[in-house]
């Protein structure tokens, strides 16, 4: 190395090598800048190559020999490829892929694919500095483009459409995986036991990996119910411990298979009328096919309560579930009810998926009153509406089965309500009401507007705006639907939450019993003093 | 030593720094017939002052100028290359060795060579990360467009020529009163003449072994093995095969449930 000294510049000149008789083979293992990755922090790293290939290229027959194997079918395969002109590619060990573990069982892995074209037209040379301080020249033999391989589980490209259609409806997009295990889970065959199990287990992993806004994740998802599978696996999968979650958990699931099953037609839930604050479709059909699945429902749900606890069912959820499936599920849903229950106190809206519609709560407390009979179909409205959010089952979004969709199927059952009433009396009725709303949860059709999860508990009706005076005012003055009720007492203003203002204001309507008018295919409410 | 797989970390950790060099094919070229140590070339690294850029070159031995081939020395490559350093860019470049067991870097005096082959598992080594990128070009100068100006000619030269023939080719299709082949044909049939019969139970041992190697067969497989007559064959195998009409194995035989037993079993024969 020779020393040049200048005035203002200094050269030095290194003498450069290229080994001859090296064995090593240098190649690149290139990054992407976004992945951030440091080599400082890697303890240790498994690297080797990924095989997978070499089954569908080399054909490696296992069936050599006896049984099954035909006379001569290498040679007749081969002929007829020849014949035909299929050219398959050999396999090459040096072009496979590799696979990167790094940090052992727990850490990142990468996998690190051949880029071509490298050494075509120029080479590359790894130039490294020696002690002595020459350099040495090496020949890159080849460039492996390493990318990070997720290891959270992903949706695949079907599921990922299906979620796509949703996204307007979906509130809580985290649910979405959840779910997701948990089918995986139950076409594993899994028993009860190892469904509990794994329920519970999923509810941990749950935890793990998404994030969690709030230990009471029941609030956030979907309030109700109705899916039961979206809110047996909510509850199931945030409740802790809950033993019979599993069970539960495993029936909903069964239940939104069911559902599932049914609602496979897309245009029949086109024109629901979704949120209140959406478009306006009417769909009558809805509505009263759901009406019986729900109100029985909604109607048996209450009564469980008002045997175990006060709070109300959402468990309801599965409407659809078959009658044996409910009363599982009752027995169920008890402890998680209560835990619900809380939840629901604190932070009264469940959310989920679509919206989170106060006239589905509305209209589901109406049918409080009735006396329910296990619904027959199964995935009726409940289905409908979520059908339209994706009648998965395991949706959280879809499911209230119970609600109906649209508040005039509210208003209507509301006079049913009125004619069968004999359900327990208004007071422990209002407050188990505004527990069951908020459990039903939103709407079938696919309402999506995200409703904020209001803190206030107190299910109470007492208010500034929202009272009694108040909506006989607005009825004596004209004719209103529930929607245009709805829309007076907007939750930020009356402070209560949606459910609750959808409980409180079904109560007072109850009480008023205002007539009832057709105008422009849809229902009034008026009064007339 | 490192089991397969296992990544040898010593040079991320050391973090050493290596240049990414983009050469030349002809520099590759002549670099490979570097003999000795291997030594190619000088490198001059200027840094003016503090603030300017330091300016890379490369300058190539004398002997290496010579391009194989051209004896004339009418061309020859050039001696000067500056390097156009670049930076790594936002990606992360790192250099990773495969070292084929049998074979390391300490034992270069070994004589055996037989490291091609990769008998065992690779060892992995990371070397370091990529500090710098270069670019090697070839300083403008005569020489070098004059080689550049061959490579053109050459490149440019079809690979494929058509060249007519002053002779058309009478070495195949001679019209023939009966052609080789068919004549080979026909005396081999002679020789081997009609298939006999032969005992049947000889013939039923033949489909016994057969049917062990493989369990489906065609007819014409059959007779060819067996070398008996397609009726008499036929007649044996109606015994004790079934004919296989539908199905993955469409027109074959083979053995009826009762006498065979595969997945490794013994057959045991039964006539």
């Amino acid at each position: 190395m020779t020393s040049l000294g200048g005035s203002s510049s200094s050269t030095t000149e290194y003498t450069v090598r290229v080994p001859k008789n090296t064995s090593k083979r240098y190649n690149i293992m290139a990054f992407n800048a976004g992945d951030r990755v440091n080599c400082s922090t890697w303890t240790q790293a498994r690297m080797e190559r990924d095989m997978s290939a070499r089954r569908i290229y080399g054909d490696d027959e296992s069936a050599e020999g006896a049984g099954g194997s035909e006379f001569g079918k290498k040679q007749r395969d081969e002929a007829r490829r020849r014949k035909y002109g299929i050219i398959t590619k050999e396999f090459k060990a040096e072009d496979q892929p590799w696979i990167l573990k790094v940090n052992g069982k727990g850490g990142k892995r990468f996998k690190g694919l051949r880029k071509g074209g490298v050494t075509e037209n120029a080479s590359y040379y790894i130039f490294t500095q020696c002690p002595d301080g020459a350099f040495e020249a090496f020949p890159v033999n080849g460039w492996y483009n390493f990318t990070p391989q997720a290891k959270h589980r992903t949706l695949t490209a079907e599921e990922a459409e299906e979620e796509w259609g949703r996204r307007n409806k979906v509130v809580n997009h985290f649910s979405i995986m959840l779910q997701k295990r948990f089918r995986e889970q139950e076409r594993g065959g899994d028993d009860e036991d190892e469904s509990e199990k794994t329920g519970k287990k999923k509810k941990n992993i749950g935890r793990g990996g998404e994030l969690h806004i709030t230990d009471l994740e029941d609030d956030l998802m979907m309030s109700s119910d109705n899916s039961d599978s979206s809110m047996g696996e909510d509850a199931d999968g945030k409740s802790k411990a809950k033993k019979n979650v599993g069970k539960g958990k495993k029936k909903k699931r069964k239940s939104n298979d069911k559902e599932a099953v049914e609602e496979s037609d897309d245009g029949d839930y086109e024109g629901l009328e979704v949120d209140y604050m959406s478009d306006e479709s009417s769909s009558d059909e809805e509505p009263e096919k759901g009406k019986p699945s729900k109100t029985e429902e909604h109607l048996k749900g209450i009564d469980e309560a008002s045997e175990s606890e006060e709070e109300s069912e959402e468990e309801k959820p599965n409407e659809e579930e078959a009658k044996e499936e409910e009363e599982e599920e009752e027995g169920k849903k008890t402890p998680v009810q209560t835990e619900k229950k809380k939840k629901k106190d604190s932070s009264g809206e469940s959310e989920s998926s679509d919206d989170s519609d106060i006239e589905g709560e509305t209209a589901s407390a109406l049918f409080m009153m009735k006396k329910r009979t296990p619904p027959k179909r199964p995935s009726g409205r409940g289905s409908a509406g979520s059908s339209k959010t994706g009648s998965r089952p395991g949706t959280p979004s879809i499911d209230s089965a119970t609600t109906s969709n649209t508040l005039r199927a509210a208003a209507s059952k509301l006079e049913q309500g009125k004619r069968q009433n004999q359900g327990p009396t208004e007071s422990p009725a209002a407050k188990r009401l505004k527990m069951d709303p908020s459990s039903q949860s939103p709407a079938p059709s696919g309402k999506s507007t995200p409703q904020p999860p209001s803190g206030k508990s107190t299910p109470s009706s007492s208010d500034v705006q929202l009272t009694e005076e108040a909506v006989r005012r607005y009825l004596i003055r004209k004719p209103m639907t529930t929607k245009d009720l709805l829309k007076k007492f907007q939750t930020k203003r009356t402070g209560l939450s949606s459910e609750q203002t959808v409980n409180v204001l079904a109560q007072i309507l109850k009480r008023l019993n205002p007539e009832r008018k057709i105008i422009n295919d849809k229902m009034h409410f008026y009064l007339t003093e | 030593m490192s089991e397969r797989g296992e990544m040898d970390l010593t040079g991320a950790k050391q973090n050493t720094g290596v240049w990414l060099v983009k050469v030349p094919k002809y520099l590759s070229q002549q670099w490979a017939k570097a003999s000795g140590r291997g030594e190619v070339g000088k490198l001059r690294i200027c840094k003016k002052g503090n603030l300017g850029k330091p300016e890379v070159s490369f300058t190539l031995n004398e002997e290496l100028t010579e391009i194989e081939g051209m004896k004339n020395k009418s061309v020859s490559v050039p001696r000067d290359h500056p390097f156009t350093m670049q930076s790594v860019g936002g990606q992360m470049l790192t250099v990773f060795t495969e070292n084929s067991s049998g074979q390391s870097e300490e034992r270069s005096d070994c004589s055996s060579s037989g490291s091609g082959a990769g008998a065992g598992p690779d060892k992995l080594a990371l070397e370091g990360v990529v500090v710098q990128r270069a670019e090697c070009r070839p300083a403008a100068s005569e020489n070098y467009m004059k080689l550049k100006k061959l490579q053109i000619e050459e490149s440019t030269k079809p690979s494929r020529l058509a060249v007519q023939l002053e002779k058309a080719v009478t070495s195949n299709y001679k019209p023939v009163a009966n052609h080789e082949y068919n004549r080979e044909y026909e005396r081999r049939k002679k020789e081997e003449g009609k298939r006999a019969r032969v005992d049947t139970q000889l013939v039923l041992d033949m489909l016994f072994s057969a049917f062990e190697k493989h369990q489906y067969y065609n007819i014409k497989d059959l007779v060819d093995i067996t070398k008996q007559p397609v009726k008499h064959l036929k007649e044996t195998l109606n015994d004790i095969g079934i004919y296989n009409l539908k199905g993955k194995h469409k027109n074959t035989w083979e053995l009826k449930p009762e006498y065979r037993h595969y997945q490794g079993e013994e057959k045991t024969e039964d006539s």
